[in-house]
């Protein structure tokens, strides 16, 4: 009698489950169909570049030639401003220094992306790509430096002395001063609902499935505890932003630049082994930028992998990092912007060309027992190659950049959650947001995972609409920051 | 004989105008400055703030600025005596908390009138105080 009921109870419960899984199956077909066609409108593409990217890149070139090569003639300031010359915590309202806003923006935009974009673009674009990378970051190092100039000159300080700003704040605020409150007041609302989704899909999901999947990539025993990795991302996430251990939080903090030293020093080291073939692995580079007859996709295929890669990896134009950089502790908003200039530096310039050389020089690029390599597992390749146990200490550099790219990455979700729905709801995005960290780890849904890529491109639309406006006082402002410095107007405090 | 005690009128203020028009209608009705006790209560701190991870910020730091910032914005001699106090948590909470802790007779209490997703998102303190409070709380409308 037991026996039967168990029986009628468990068929009861399978056909259940067979109806749920249907259910599921056709939702998610649904919403399969939907996110392609979202994708497919935001990466709509001439030649194989979307034109969002050709988007991005005019901005570059324009903010360039509009703030006349800040990227380059600031340069210098940059690295005194960050090394604290100019710093006065006494005077000046803010919450933390340069060069900590810097480390958490970087730790937010340093990440997988940075170890498989360079990888990826030489894959697809040949090692030519590697110079149109380079050109790209050059350009955002411009873009950026306008956005983070205007989220600090836009930022809100509340009265408790902590500080709020970023992209809504100088959509709303800067348009309304040039007469167009009701498009800025609209295109902040756009950015905010955009970015809580892009911080939900492409940092919670996306973050803790690419690094997993990198992980497992470089040791695969890994492969059949996703939830566990995912558990423990989560967990962690969860002791800072819920539990506020704030030791774990300073780790996040101090984290990114460690690891981005960790990953230089090991890529200088491979290259050091091959120092002989660096000569000749320049020279590839350089020639196959310009060839029409090259390796990959030739000249036109360099130049879309390059660039298109670039602006993946140094997220300028999307505005984000304008969250982190409004809070420091200067009254001169147009230096904070020009230490964001090391940003794209950093992260773009100096990371992705050391992978792409680590990749070209060990022969990786075109070894064919690679060919089927995904960008993360064709670096851990390139690495293995020149010493065995290297691919463990990248799988060791992955988790930490996945965890410091989703503790800060929280932050600016969560000034988007704030503008749009007020801070005392903030306990609903942080379920949401562990959610889905657990998420990616046991799912692999192919269609938020790419949707999770165009989301974080889709933020530029908004935010370089706005900034395009609001551009031309950002020259003007810093003119007249430089001429003030160069007339030796601007303290340097002696620490 | 007025309709309520006016010896202890406690005002929470959020640093709105309308917050601040309360405080000066309030000091108005109560005859010393000392009858009037300010709370300000602020939202548990952000875990993700770049200043706390850099340990540059906390309640503390958080709770001078408050006040300097109270006293800068009503700094006339008719609010020299005033209880101004801060407080971290939820604000309904605290604001009744308060109250009970120190026998407040009035709750003089703006409304932001929020609607629609702000209102099913944030609630409204003021509802929330009418609600729970032990003593009279006079809602002061959003004017327009």
């Amino acid at each position: 009698m037991l026996s039967k009921m168990i029986l009628d109870c468990w068929t009861m419960n399978a056909l259940a489950a067979v109806k749920i899984n249907g259910l599921l199956d056709r939702i998610d077909a649904g919403v399969s169909q939907v996110l392609e066609v979202l994708n497919d409108a935001i990466f709509f593409s001439i030649g194989g570049m979307p034109l969002i990217v050709i988007w991005l890149l005019m901005a570059g070139v324009f903010f360039t030639w509009q703030m006349r090569f800040v990227n380059i003639r600031a340069f210098k300031h940059a690295i005194d401003v960050v090394r604290g010359k100019y710093d006065d915590p006494n005077s000046e309202e803010g919450e933390v220094s340069h060069f900590q806003a810097l480390a958490i923006a970087l730790s937010a935009t340093v990440g997988i992306g940075n170890i498989a974009s360079a990888a990826v673009a030489i894959a697809l674009g040949g090692p030519g790509a590697c110079f149109w990378l380079t050109v790209g970051g050059l350009l955002g190092m411009s873009t950026k430096f306008v956005e983070c100039t205007l989220g600090h000159k836009y930022r809100i300080i509340k009265p408790d002395g902590t500080i709020v700003g970023g992209p809504m704040y100088y959509l709303s605020a800067g348009l309304a001063e040039v007469g167009l409150h009701r498009l800025g007041n609209i295109l902040a609302v756009i950015y905010s609902f955009t970015g809580i989704l892009a911080i939900l899909v492409a940092v919670a999901i996306l973050q803790s499935n690419q690094s997993l999947a990198a992980v497992t990539a470089i040791v695969p025993s890994l492969a059949d505890y996703g939830w566990i990795y995912g558990a423990l991302m989560a967990g962690l996430v969860g002791l800072v932003i819920i539990g506020g251990l704030q030791r774990l939080a300073r780790v996040a903090g101090v984290i990114a630049p460690l690891m981005c030293g960790i990953y230089i020093l090991v890529c200088l080291w491979v290259l050091a082994i091959h120092f002989t073939a660096i000569p000749e692995a320049i020279a590839t580079i350089i020639k196959s930028a310009f060839s029409f007859h090259a390796v990959g996709g030739g000249f036109a295929g360099a130049l879309i992998q390059g660039l298109r890669r670039s602006a993946f990896s140094n997220e300028a134009g999307s505005g984000t990092a304008a969250i982190a950089h409004a809070v420091a502790r200067t009254d001169e908003p147009v230096r904070e912007g020009i230490v964001t200039i090391l940003e794209p530096f950093i992260d773009t310039v100096i990371i992705c060309n050391l992978t792409a050389l680590v990749v070209i020089i060990t022969g990786a690029y075109n070894n064919p027992d690679f060919a089927n390599f995904s960008g993360t597992q064709l670096a851990s390749a390139a690495f293995g190659e020149a010493i065995s146990w290297f691919p463990y200490l990248l799988a060791i550099v992955i988790f930490f950049f996945a965890f410091s790219t989703i503790i800060s990455q929280y932050y600016y979700g969560e000034v988007c959650w704030e503008y749009l729905l007020g801070d005392r709801s903030e306990t609903l995005f942080q379920v949401l947001f562990l959610g889905c960290i657990l998420l990616g780890s046991v799912a692999s849904p192919q269609a938020v995972i790419e949707f999770g890529d165009a989301l974080l491109v889709a933020l530029v639309l908004p935010n370089l609409l706005g900034v395009f406006f609001l551009s031309h006082q950002v020259a003007v402002d810093l003119e007249d920051y430089l001429n003030r410095l160069n007339a030796s107007n601007l303290a340097i405090v002696e620490n | 004989m007025s309709l309520f005690n006016k010896e202890r009128v406690l005002v929470p203020i959020d640093f709105s105008e309308a917050s601040f028009n309360a405080v000066k209608e309030t000091r108005g009705l109560v005859t010393e400055a000392s009858n009037l006790h300010i709370l300000h209560v602020l939202h548990p701190l952000h875990q993700g703030e770049p200043g706390v991870i850099w340990k540059t910020v906390n309640n503390e730091t958080r709770k001078q600025h408050v006040e300097q910032a109270f006293y800068q914005r009503c700094q006339e001699a008719e609010y020299q005596g005033v209880h101004f106090s801060v407080l971290v948590g939820n604000p309904s909470e605290k604001i009744i908390d308060y109250a009970n802790t120190n026998d407040i007779d009035l709750i003089v209490i703006p409304s932001h009138g929020r609607t629609g997703i702000s209102r099913f998102f944030l609630g409204s303190v003021a509802e929330r105080v009418v609600r729970f409070a032990h003593c009279p709380v006079l809602v002061l409308r959003r004017s327009d």
